[in-house]
């Protein structure tokens, strides 16, 4: 390899960055799915908006409508007398979240022991919320009950509940870092696929394969200005998580750096790999998403602990490098074990393993020579 | 006229057919994608990993135990120590661990109330938040303390709730914009970068027609996809349920893919290359993505944000689907979905037009 052609080569492919505006995209990008991402996925429930029709309008039911109204939980109306038909059609409207029908004799049947029911409807178009709500209510309710009642229970077991890592269970702490593995993975690869297909597309692949630079070089020099400038975005996105969505960072910075330079190096290993199966930008483009966006969300742990899976997506996990990366990456900022433990050390080492790999067979698979 | 419309129509067919990588892709996104998404995305608490310490000895803390199962918990998995067990949390193999502290039973059986320990992996915060639910619940049925109320809830539209449909659905959503934006913009770039732009300055045609043709060829092929998707993944694969008027949600669909060109034909009039569309198409439609309520309702949204997404179409375009699809509102009420995406739709269409012709 020779320093001097490579160094002209990055040189080159730096101005063409800046006079393509391309620079702009490798910075705002990233910080734009962070913020928006972030801002934007709110998996709590608060202030479903809660229609209570209190056919009773007793004290009892009155009491447990102020509970509603109370919990930051319910964004609360309470009226009486609507038909059941009526405040349905409000859910199927899109109006009301929560639908609950205190019946007529309520209290009355209450005090005589005898046992009455509470009508709950819930909309369930958006799934995850239907279930966070339907136990939101029972939640309520149960309370309620068990406030009403004189006799004491016989076998009340509490929970004493130690919420490790994430204590507010904050959804900004859960998916902050995770979406820091998945810009660091899909960013680079775009950024490096789209500086060799361009040349494809462009025609000025032909220099290359014309002139006496060599393989390596090429290669080298394709992939040392996306790895220099998303470095750098290490840093960015780190700030981003730390000091605007205040996620804790429990961990070693050190181990964050590492495991995220490596992790850039699989991305571009990755794009080396759709740059060598496409022709055009646009389907390099779009390849590169559908290949890192989809495995970067589902195997990041972010939706679903990788502990939860079963079958054929714990094996799918398992071999996508999201998943080791995602590890390290909760681990420096939530749990803060290091590398000291074991586990941690094991993952890395795969995650070296994979950027040796890609980068090695792509570089392998690329001909300098019309395909 | 009409002759040479549907001419340029052909033509631009013609060309998406040729290019196989691009019909590949169109087909990939309108079935695979959305199957790996409806079918990999489970965003309830399933399946968790329970862990425990038991120093009682059994006898109540088995009846415990024996409670949680399939679908939301795993067997639990016995530790020796609470070390072995917060090591094993602290690797993330086991979400949940719960301790029985060795006087545990004898509180129960002498005060009738006692306590578990429970270490929680809290990280993916919702589903944490749902297996402590869970649990309580448990231990409340366990308690069986006579509550003489009985709850009927019933979950309206989605009663198992679950998530596949759903997610199938949006991620429908988000590829019909997707391909909507980056598909019209590229075959007006596509011209430019090939040089082949001059020659449609030179025809004898009016450009306004052009323009119309080869937006309305776009969206041709987005309603084909739109029509597999539904078809093969969203009823065959999923089951969607489809409360509403399929009809309507077509018409819908239409609309809002003459929305999503209208912002194709502004990223073409501004980027000069394929790698520019990209990019403008992505800063354009990761906010429009975002602000739409695919991901979290809008009124639980910040309250900019809220403002801020009464301008972007694919909010009533999902909110429309989703009452069309799960909640059957009648057609009569889904008239300010509709007008959404009109409005907002002509207003984009409109501008991308008259940008895009000024470079004729």
């Amino acid at each position: 390899m020779n320093p001097g052609v490579i160094k002209a080569y990055i040189l080159k492919e730096f101005k063409e960055l800046v006079r393509s505006r391309l620079i702009l995209i490798v910075y705002i990008l990233p910080t734009m799915i962070i913020i928006l991402f972030g801002y934007g996925i709110r998996m709590e429930v608060t202030d479903a908006r809660t229609l209570i029709i209190d056919n009773d309008n007793s004290r009892i039911s009155r009491d447990l409508s102020a509970r509603f109204d109370h919990s930051k939980y319910f964004d609360t109306r309470v009226t009486s007398g609507m038909s059941e038909q009526k405040a349905l059609k409000r859910i199927k409207q899109a109006r009301v979240d929560i639908l609950i029908i205190i019946p007529n004799g309520f209290e009355k049947r209450l005090l005589h022991g005898e046992k009455t029911e509470i009508g709950v409807f819930i909309d369930g178009a958006f799934p995850v919320r239907a279930t966070t709500m339907q136990n939101y209510v029972k939640g309520v309710i149960y309370n309620a009950a068990q406030s009403l009642m004189r006799k004491k229970p016989e076998n009340l077991i509490t929970i004493n509940s130690r919420n490790l890592f994430n204590q507010a269970m904050r959804d900004e702490d859960a998916i902050v870092p995770g979406l820091i593995g998945l810009i660091l993975l899909v960013a680079p690869a775009i950024l490096s696929a789209l500086l060799i297909v361009k040349e494809k597309e462009e025609g000025t692949i032909f220099n290359f394969y014309s002139s006496p630079i060599k393989k390596s070089e090429f290669i080298v020099a394709k992939l040392v200005p996306p790895l220099i400038l998303h470095s750098l975005n290490i840093f960015i996105l780190f700030l981003w998580a730390t000091w605007l969505f205040e996620v804790p960072f429990r961990g070693s910075f050190l181990l964050y750096w590492g495991a995220a330079q490596i992790y850039i190096l699989i991305s571009l290993g990755v794009g080396l790999l759709v740059s060598i199966i496409t022709r055009t930008q646009i389907v390099a483009i779009v390849l590169t998403i559908i290949i890192t966006i989809i495995p970067g969300f589902l195997y990041s742990g972010m939706l679903m602990p990788i502990s939860s899976m079963s079958g054929e997506s714990k094996i799918e996990a398992h071999i996508y490098p999201v998943m080791y990366f995602n590890h390290i990456i909760y681990d420096t900022f939530l749990i803060g074990q290091g590398l000291d433990s074991p586990k941690n050390q094991l993952y890395l080492a795969i995650l070296v393993f994979y950027a040796l790999f890609l980068i090695l067979l792509g570089s392998w698979l690329m001909k300098k020579e019309i395909a | 006229m009409i002759g040479t419309f549907f001419a340029l129509v052909a033509k631009e067919l013609i060309g998406f057919f040729r290019s196989w990588g691009l019909v590949a892709i169109v087909l990939y996104s309108f079935t695979l994608d959305i199957y790996i998404t409806g079918a990999g995305i489970e965003m309830q608490a399933k399946n968790i990993a329970v862990g425990y310490v038991d120093e009682t000895g059994g006898g109540m803390s088995r009846k415990i135990l024996s409670r949680l199962h399939m679908p939301e918990f795993q067997k639990p998995v016995m530790f020796t120590s609470q070390e072995a067990l917060s090591q094993s949390i602290y690797n993330r193999e086991i979400m949940v661990g719960l301790i029985f502290e060795s006087d545990f039973e004898k509180s129960l059986k002498k005060y009738g109330r006692s306590s578990i320990d429970l270490l929680l992996d809290s990280i993916a915060a919702t589903q944490s938040f749902q297996a402590l639910q869970y649990l309580q619940n448990i231990l409340l049925d366990y308690a069986d303390i006579g509550i003489p109320v009985e709850l009927k809830i019933h979950k309206l539209f989605n009663p198992n709730a679950t998530t596949s449909q759903f997610m199938a659905m949006a991620e429908m959503l988000s590829v019909i914009t997707l391909l909507g934006v980056i598909l019209t913009a590229a075959v007006f770039v596509r011209e430019k970068e090939n040089g082949t732009w001059d020659i449609m300055l030179l025809m004898p045609i009016d450009p306004k027609l052009i323009i119309l043709a080869k937006s309305f060829s776009q969206v041709l092929i987005i309603m084909g996809g739109v029509v597999i998707a539904t078809g093969i993944v969203l009823f065959g694969i999923f089951d969607v349920p489809i409360n509403g008027s399929i009809s309507a949600f077509f018409l819908l669909s239409f609309f809002y893919a003459f929305t999503s060109a209208g912002i194709g034909l502004f990223v073409a009039a501004v980027s000069k290359s394929m790698l520019q569309v990209a990019q403008i198409s992505i800063l354009i439609m990761m906010p429009l993505i975002f602000l739409s309520g695919a991901w979290t309702p809008i009124h639980a949204m910040h309250p900019l944000l809220q403002e801020l997404s009464l301008i972007s179409p694919l909010r009533y375009y999902i909110e429309g689907s989703e009452s069309i699809f799960f909640r059957g509102t009648d057609v009569a009420d889904l008239w300010s979905y509709f007008a959404g995406v009109i409005i907002l739709g002509s207003v984009l269409y409109f501008y991308g037009f008259r940008k895009i012709g000024r470079l004729f």
